[in-house]
């Protein structure tokens, strides 16, 4: 490994001893949002109405040669119960370029996976304040949005058919179990691993693409301390058991991407399968599980002026192919968006959705009640401010 | 489909004549820094090294992109000619880049003369003026 990356090193260009004077590059934003439900509380506590929805980020790139850059980024966040302005780094990255067909990057990463999750937390570079949350669900955000460990990627011109971008990465995710249930004792990924490659045809704009990801997911769960004594009691568990129980969950992430952007103009679609698995060593405390979730939207936008950009997506979700009947089985959601562009750094959102389903939605926001009893039709409304530079 | 295709069939069409050139009423001109043996250059390279997915010349020089402010008429010409994006397209491009850490954009100059001085001083530099502005010391390539 060595060896290879000294000789990687020779090979590459020579790099410039100009660029070791480069300035620090800093950009930040600051984005301030509002949700509100017709029905049902959805990522805050939404029925009545809740600022709990803000962003707070500031990064800084330096380029110490053409080849080599480092950069950081720091994050804090607050969506209902989530994030509670707890400061974070959000990525932190090493990046030595040797040519455009091959470059590595150690460090805190994000994840690659379809066209939008690198960008999900980035108001100012799409139109919707909430992307497609079929495929990019923000609850999900310390899961999904970046890896600890390293990629490779580069890009790969096909003469007269293209090019081809590809990026392949592994690692691992530092979880905060802090705000976890109290049920789970501990909560850990051994390895995450995947990649993305996509195909920038000849029409100018078009690309096509494919994602996929493997991650693990390691559990000490304890269960409540009354049912272990009364399967100890019947005999269906061993005496002795003290716990925790060690579940392991794998799951696999893939996602089919197709983007259009000419002009003004952006069309993308994306379809996703999500499978998880949960493998527990005692079936009387915790059934396996194989589940296989299905994700697909279809979106669109125009700048119609500088200053305003109308949006549109229809976007599905069903929490289990096997079982799509029921209202909590699935989520349906259509949702249009003004984006206002006040000036070059400060923009607001208006963004309206009608949903059907309550596949989406949290008991635990919802009073605990199944999300099977909750309001099948209901409507979301957000507002949103982002200033950056 | 069919409004698909007649919009792809649109941006194809977009042509590059002599030095200069033009998309509706704007027109620009293309400069490298003197020392660059190209006299020509592919408008796909030329889209490449401004969104920096190419960085390199053919002789293997670094390329040093250099952008005019957004509001800028050459830089409205240049986007919708050569990046085939409106400004404000290619600006959220460059907000994905920066703040997932992937890149950050090319500088922004104030005036066609800071980008002509700019390009002159920079080996691999290559910038977009006014067609009107003087090139000074810097070469003009045709955008093929």
């Amino acid at each position: 490994m060595c060896c290879a990356g000294a000789f990687l090193f020779a090979l590459a260009p020579t790099a410039h001893a100009e660029d070791a004077s480069s300035p620090v590059e800093v950009h930040g934003f600051v984005s301030q949002g509002f949700i509100k439900t017709t029905e049902n509380n959805y990522l805050a506590d939404s029925k009545r109405g809740s600022f709990e929805f803000a962003e707070v980020g500031v990064n800084f790139t330096k380029s110490f040669t053409d080849q080599l850059r480092v950069g950081l980024q720091l994050f804090t966040r607050d969506l209902g119960p989530i994030g509670n302005y707890t400061p974070q780094l959000d990525w932190f990255y090493l990046d030595y370029r040797f040519w455009d067909w091959l470059g590595i990057r150690a460090g805190r990463t994000k994840l690659p996976f379809g066209l939008y999750n690198e960008t999900n937390d980035i108001d100012s570079a799409r139109v919707p304040i909430l992307l497609p949350q079929s495929v990019y669900p923000i609850t999900s955000r310390d899961y999904l949005l970046a890896q600890t460990g390293a990629e490779l990627y580069g890009r790969v011109p096909l003469e007269g058919a293209g090019s081809l971008e590809y990026r392949a990465y592994g690692g691992t995710i530092y979880l905060d179990t802090t705000a976890s249930a109290s049920t789970i004792a501990r909560l850990t990924v051994p390895y995450v691993v995947g990649g993305r490659l996509i195909w920038q045809t000849p029409l100018e704009g078009l690309q096509v693409g494919g994602s996929v990801q493997a991650i693990r997911l390691d559990l000490d769960y304890q269960p409540p301390a009354a049912l272990v004594t009364k399967l100890q009691m019947d005999g269906s568990l061993p005496a002795d058991f003290r716990g925790p129980l060690k579940i392991e969950a794998p799951v696999l992430l893939t996602v089919g991407s197709v983007e259009y952007q000419t002009g003004d103009l952006l069309l993308a679609a994306e379809y996703s399968r999500w499978r998880a698995k949960l493998e527990s060593p005692i079936q009387v405390l915790v059934a396996d599980t194989d589940t296989v979730s299905e994700r697909g939207y279809l979106m669109t936008s125009y700048r119609t002026a500088p200053w305003l950009s109308p949006g549109l997506y229809y976007s599905v979700f069903f929490k289990d192919v096997d079982h799509r009947s029921g209202r909590d089985a699935y989520q349906h959601d259509v949702a249009a968006t003004l984006r206002f562009d006040l000036t070059d750094h400060w923009l607001l959102k208006l963004e309206g959705h009608y949903m059907h389903g309550t596949g989406a939605l949290a008991s635990a926001q919802n009073d605990n009640q199944p999300t099977k009893t909750l309001a099948a039709d209901w409507g979301l409304l957000l507002l949103k401010t982002t200033a950056y530079f | 489909m069919l409004a698909l295709g007649a919009l792809a069939w649109l941006t194809a069409l977009g042509s590059f004549p002599g030095a200069s050139a033009v998309a509706g009423e704007t027109e620009f001109r293309v400069i490298v820094d003197p020392d660059n043996s190209t006299t020509s250059a592919p408008r796909e390279l030329l889209a490449e090294a401004f969104l920096k997915t190419s960085t390199r010349w053919p002789d293997g020089e670094l390329i040093r992109p250099v952008d005019q402010r957004p509001e800028s008429t050459a830089r409205k010409g240049f986007s919708q000619s050569v990046l085939k994006r409106s400004v404000g397209a290619i600006r959220s491009y460059w907000q994905q880049r920066i703040f997932s850490g992937r890149d950050v954009p090319p500088p922004e100059l104030d005036s066609d003369d800071a980008i002509v001085r700019y390009v002159s001083e920079h080996r691999g530099a290559v910038g977009y003026v006014s067609a009107s502005t003087r090139s000074g010391r810097t070469k003009v390539v045709t955008v093929k």
